[in-house]
């Protein structure tokens, strides 16, 4: 069981949290004008990394704001968090 | 007329521990981004809503808990009268955020219990079925938190030593009424 | 069996509070803070039970968690009883019953026994070899062999105690009472961290504190004596808070450890009534601390486990803790100098000691000195080759060890004992360091495993460490606690030491012998009846990896895991496949460290709390009305109301007629409701909804589908437009969460931009929904100053209104089919507006009604529900609903997908509805439906999502979804049950009034 630091709350238990999946993938603005393939790449397609991956989780029984952590998969240390809009961290 | 049926009817009392469910209290759920809404709030309210996490501020009528960036919720300090639902503060909020725009008001009233605790227990209660850690929390008057208790979402303001105000979801609240008994008879 | 071993008064023996146990049905005497093992010692009792497999006599090994072979079961036949409990562990109690766990009929005759005599035809893996074919037997096999193996029995009856969680959070963890703990915790909570010290045992001060040696001594005083007075100053440290009898179960990640403090398990019965008898620890340390300590290690030779045979620590302990000798004649076997201090120890309090074997020729030690001069005879350079003795040793055999160790040469010397003990130097107890997911380094220089690379903010001390001496301890850990704590100094700076231990050990992992291996019995894993020979068996039949070799040889497979013989299994595999213990590794160690009873794991979580339910406002009156309750999600809902004499088909048919002939009267108040406000609300139901919003006049419903991005239904529901920017949104009783959750999910990360607010209303009103000819009469008594005419309020629109001086919101919408109002008030106030509707409806019949029948009449309408007839397969396209799918809207939720190449198959499973050939053959949800049944394999063409029989068109329907279903219309198709076939024709899935007529009947 992590400790999240929400950027909004602090440290909390992570079952105060739910994970979302990978960030940063941006809905399409124009989703019609893409081919089915294009479409897919969008809907289905997500990394699986052993190592640093960058994830989005929700505080659902907190703030319930979303927000992107960076976590490193092999050891669960959590790198960063970061909120929705701002850049990931380059280090 | 139609008769009110409030959620808790028992009011429970422990060597150290005290229990009971305070109703009907107003409460309201106001959201905004802008900064012209937390000054509409301040001017309508005379009450500055607090914003650093995890805070609350209060007025002679009314507390406001910190939620989230752009939420908190509004409660009266005193009882209201069951017989009626319409509440000034509410209407005044509808007429000066949401009529301007500048944010939401929604009425909660109901989708709330709260549960005033009282007594030196209190957190030893807690600890029977929070992840939450309440080792600053209880020393700190005026502090929130939104956390679980006993896998149920609650919001809990230390209202002063050794007395909070414990919010849950209505439907939840017998259950978790119920829950907390059985585990403050054994403290 | 009358022998007194008692030879001294000891701290932790309270010998004027006599307490009577009973042990395999016969009762002894014990003092109050005996374990059972350290009072049948008392009693001379060594057999305590037999081995896993051979049902080898066996006894008391040790004296604490790592027992393997004392292993009890508590209380037989009542509720209380208890597998698998350690001797060296439980706490003796007036009233207390155990009885041996491995043996049938009895311990003292023992019909498995016959399997030490068959072992040379029961290998390493005989069970996998043997057992295994044909597979189908196992399920007999398995019955004869648990049988024989006696494994402890499970409780048949509901557990009488209680059990609690509780969450820790403290700044330091100290796990260990030793001496390293005990000045870790001081050092730690005098320097302001609120710190936490657990210990397992009832006492602190570990081995420290029963050590009376002049040879061992702090400042000039005897360990144990300063201490104790470490001991008492912490008892007086305000922000530490020490937990005796709580032993950690398991070191996660982040510094989270599960602990189980036992409370009650020491006192008699009759005295834990209404207690708390275990409760579980979730500590959160910010720092943790690991005192842990060390384990003895066993030698491996022939027949090392017969009962008699102990760690030479356990006899100290016996003797200095409790006060009790193992033996008369004891004979010790050592490879180090601990033995020594055991034997000083038993001397001073004038036991025997036979002879000391040592397997190190040429050793400087002054312990070694003292005893040498009280004429105790040492045999240097010796090992035990073998013992004898079926129910207790009575004879060791030694030989000479050449100098490399490798066989025995000279002649056998035989030395009548009646206790052996063995001591192969110390193993640091590194499991919890592990299970954080710490990296062992190993030492060669006395072969063992230390921590070497902490995961978390964490440090291990002591001889958990490797530091085993008390010098070492002493001038280590102060160092390391200032550098971990950021301390400038600690008390223990300038102490005085005086230390007689030499270091010098002469490890030989499997001690050779005069024998040829496969005749020996030199056991690695006692519990499990794992011998050096099957390790060396599994390498032979190529088994590498060290966790192959253990789990066929299910060596360190037992309730011990191990904690003994480990470190010996490893050190012979290395030395057989010739590679460095280092590179080899360690088996994984899994928490818990020992185990944990269901119980304690489950806490609270039982009988009323094992779920939480969620309740209506007018939850009360259902009660009071007797009805059935169902489970949607967490909520209790009304799921009929049986009438005296009648069966819930009956009171389904009965509800169901009234509601379309009369009124019916249904708590819709679990429904999700989410307020929407803000100037984009219309342009976000655009976005999340199948239909367009943006035209919805307000005071008007709409009915709205909610899509996944893969283009599937999610969830449905009517939103009502309140005013210009402020939208109420229902979603279904189980979707309410994740809807809500979803749509702040693209409000925060998809569409900042939109000036939108979403706050969850569900609980704070509670709906009544009237339906049926009746209903308008029946809502407008409740409410007289609304105007309910069809002008004023026609179908799918809203009116604010008010009952007395309370605000409340009708809604006009069915999910019926019938003319019917919601009516959304207050909670509070939800119970009362009910209880109006019904005085008013009395007169028409109104019938409340549940969920069932709430289903069945909305199947009549071919309303679906999310859920029962969709799952996550099915676009609104399937459902033959394309008369909500926008084509004019630029983007939604789902819009792409609905045409990829997968979505817009003609052959995709459709929904449709299904009517019987014989109308009083109702359907079973869940039923295959298939064209053909001559075809091989027969090919499903879909299943049956929602069956009833309508008592207003008298006859059975069905929904279903089939393949193509859409172009089937009045084809017949067939649903093969068990026992029969039944005939369905493909139907149009509305069945009753598709011109809506009655919706303003």
């Amino acid at each position: 069981m992590f400790i999240i630091n929400c950027p909004y709350c602090g440290e909390r238990e992570q079952s105060e949290f739910k994970a979302g999946g990978e960030a940063h993938i941006v809905r399409p603005k124009q989703p019609t004008e893409l081919s089915d393939d294009e479409w897919a790449e969008y809907l289905f397609m997500r990394k699986n990394i052993k190592g640093i991956q960058f994830e989005r989780w929700v505080h659902t029984h907190g703030c319930r704001k979303w927000f992107n952590v960076v976590r490193d998969t092999s050891n669960d240390k959590i790198k960063a968090v970061y909120k929705m809009g701002e850049k990931p961290p380059t280090k | 007329m139609l008769n009110y049926t409030n959620a808790i009817t028992e009011e429970k009392s422990y060597s150290s521990l005290q229990m009971k469910e305070i109703k009907p209290v107003m409460k309201l759920v106001i959201r905004g981004k802008k900064r012209e809404f937390l000054s509409a709030i301040g001017k309508s309210l005379n009450l500055l809503l607090p914003t650093e996490a995890n805070t609350s501020s209060r007025s002679d009528k009314l507390t406001a808990l910190w939620l989230s960036p752009d939420e908190w919720m509004i409660y009266s300090n005193e009882i209201l009268n069951s017989e009626s639902n319409e509440y000034e503060t509410e209407n005044l909020l509808n007429k000066n955020i949401s009529k301007t725009n500048l944010g939401a008001v929604t009425d909660v009233t109901d989708q709330f219990v709260l549960i005033n605790m009282k007594g030196d227990k209190i957190f030893d209660l807690f600890e029977t079925g929070s992840p939450f850690n309440f080792n600053d929390f209880r020393n700190k008057k005026g502090s929130v938190t939104q956390t679980i208790l006993a896998k149920i979402d609650v919001i809990i303001h230390n209202q002063n030593q050794n007395e909070v105000n414990l919010f849950v979801r209505r439907s939840f609240s017998q259950h978790l009424f119920s829950w907390m008994n059985d585990s403050a008879s054994r403290l | 069996m009358t022998k007194n071993l008692r030879v001294k008064k000891s701290n932790l023996i309270d010998e004027t509070y006599k307490v009577s146990f009973k042990f395999n049905g016969i009762t002894y005497y014990g003092y109050k803070g005996d374990t059972l093992a350290s009072a049948l010692l008392a009693n001379d009792i060594h057999l305590v039970g037999r081995s896993f497999k051979y049902h080898r006599p066996r006894g008391i090994m040790t004296a604490g968690s790592e027992e393997p072979n004392a292993i009890v079961q508590l209380h037989n036949n009542t509720s209380r009883t208890e597998p698998n409990v350690r001797a060296t562990e439980i706490e003796i109690y007036e009233g207390l019953e155990a009885s041996s766990q491995n043996c049938w009929p009895s311990v003292n005759f023992d019909v498995g026994g016959i399997n030490n005599f068959l072992s040379p035809v029961l290998p390493a893996g005989f069970y996998y070899k043997t057992f295994m074919w044909p597979a189908s037997f196992w399920e007999k096999y398995e019955y004869f062999i648990r049988k024989s193996a006696g494994l402890g029995k499970s409780p048949t009856e509901p557990d009488p105690d209680i059990y609690e969680h509780k969450y820790i959070h403290c700044d330091v963890l100290v796990i260990g009472a030793g001496v390293s703990g005990i000045v870790a915790a001081k050092t730690s909570a005098k320097n302001g961290y609120k710190t936490l010290l657990v210990d397992e045992k009832p006492y602190l001060g570990g081995s420290t504190i029963y050590q009376n040696s002049e040879h061992f001594k702090i400042n000039n005083q005897i360990s144990s004596s300063w201490l104790e007075k470490e001991i008492n100053e912490i008892k007086k440290i305000e922000n530490l808070e020490i937990k005796t009898r709580t032993s950690v179960a398991a070191y996660h990640g982040y510094n989270f450890l599960l602990a189980r403090e036992n409370l009650t398990d020491h006192m008699p019965l009759e005295q834990r009534k209404n207690k708390i008898r275990h409760r579980l620890l979730k500590i959160r340390a910010k720092k943790v601390i690991t005192a842990t300590g060390s384990l003895e290690r066993p030698l491996i030779f022939d027949n090392n486990d017969r009962p008699g045979i102990l760690l030479s620590s356990a006899i100290e302990k016996y003797a200095s803790l409790y006060g009790v000798a193992c033996g008369e004649k004891n004979v010790l076997f050592t490879n180090n100098d601990s033995a020594y201090e055991t034997a000083i120890s038993l001397y001073q309090k004038g036991i025997n000691i036979e002879a000391i074997v040592d397997n190190r020729e040429e050793i400087d030690s002054k312990l070694i000195k003292e005893i040498e001069k009280n004429n105790i005879k040492v045999y240097k350079g010796y090992t035990v080759v073998d013992t004898s003795g079926y129910k207790r040793i009575n004879k060791v055999s030694i030989m000479q060890l050449s100098k490399d160790g490798q066989k025995v040469i000279g002649s056998k010397i035989s030395i009548s004992c009646d206790c052996l003990g063995i001591s192969g130097g110390w193993t640091p107890a590194v499991h919890l360091f592990t299970q954080s997911g710490g990296k062992l380094k190993f030492r060669d220089e006395d072969q063992v495993f230390i921590p070497n690379i902490y995961p978390s903010d964490q440090i291990s001390i002591g001889s958990c460490n490797g530091d085993f001496t008390l010098d070492e301890i002493l001038s280590t850990v102060p160092k390391t606690l200032k550098e971990f704590l950021n301390l400038k100094k600690t008390d223990y700076e300038d102490l005085e030491i005086k230390s007689s231990f030499n270091k010098s050990k002469r490890n030989i992992w499997l001690l050779p012998s005069d024998k040829v291996i496969g005749k020996t019995k030199p056991f690695v894993d006692y519990q499990n009846d794992a011998t050096a020979k099957d390790i060396k068996l599994a390498l032979r039949e190529g088994f590498r990896s060290i966790e192959h070799v253990k789990r066929y040889t299910t060596t360190g497979m037992g309730t011990d895991q191990g904690k003994l013989g480990n470190m010996h299994a490893l050190g012979i595999i290395a030395e057989t496949a010739g590679s460095k213990m280092g590179e080899l590794g360690t088996t994984t160690f899994r928490p818990p460290y020992t185990p944990l009873t269901f119980g304690t794991i489950v806490g609270r979580n039982v009988g009323e709390y094992f779920d939480i339910f969620r309740k209506t406002p007018i939850h009360a009156w259902h009660i009071e009305n007797k009805a059935e309750f169902e489970n949607v999600g967490q909520w209790k809902r009304a799921w009929y109301y049986p009438k005296k004499g009648e069966n819930m088909h009956d009171a389904v048919q009965r509800e169901s007629k009234a509601a379309r002939d009369s009124a019916g009267i249904l708590d819709a108040s679990t429904l999700g409701k989410i307020d929407i406000q803000g100037t984009d609300a219309s342009e976000f139901l655009n976005r999340v909804y199948t239909n367009a919003w943006s035209k919805l006049a307000i005071g008007k419903c709409r009915y709205g589908l909610m899509l996944n991005e893969d283009g599937m239904v999610y969830d449905d529901g009517v939103t009502t437009r309140l005013d210009e920017n402020h939208y109420i949104m229902t979603t279904t009783t189980g979707g309410a969460a994740t809807v809500l959750g979803k749509l702040e999910d693209y409000l925060q990360t998809e569409w900042p931009e939109l000036d939108v607010y979403l706050t969850s209303v569900t609980d704070h009103y509670a709906t009544v929904s009237v339906c049926g000819p009746y209903s308008k009469k029946i809502v407008s008594r409740v409410i007289p100053d609304l105007d309910f005419s069809d002008e004023n309020f026609p179908h799918m629109s809203f009116k604010d209104a008010k009952i007395g001086k309370i605000k409340c919101r009708v809604m006009r919408i069915s999910f019926t089919g019938e003319h019917s109002y919601e009516i959304n008030v207050q909670a509070n106030y939800g119970k009362s507006v009910w209880e109006k509707c019904m005085e008013a409806g009395k007169e028409f019949n109104i019938t409340p009604y549940g969920t069932e029948t709430m289903h069945l009449l909305r199947a009549e309408k071919g309303f679906i529900i999310v859920g029962q007839d969709t799952d996550a397969t099915m676009t609104p396209i399937d459902l033959q609903m394309d008369w909500i799918v926008s084509k004019k809207k630029y983007d939604f939720i789902g819009k792409r997908s609905l045409y990829r190449s997968d979505t817009i198959r003609e052959d995709r499973k459709q929904l449709v509805g299904l009517l019987t050939e014989n109308p009083n053959d109702v359907l079973e949800e869940g039923a295959q439906i298939v064209a053909d049944m001559n075809k091989s394999p027969v090919e499903m063409l879909g299943h049956v999502t929602s069956s009833y029989y309508s008592p207003n068109l008298k006859k059975s329907i069905a929904l279903g979804v089939v393949r193509n279903g859409k172009n089937m219309m009045g084809q017949k198709l067939i649903i093969p049950m068990e026992d029969k076939q039944i005939n369905v024709t493909v139907a149009d899935p509305v069945f009753l009034d598709k011109e809506n007529k009655r919706l303003n009947a």
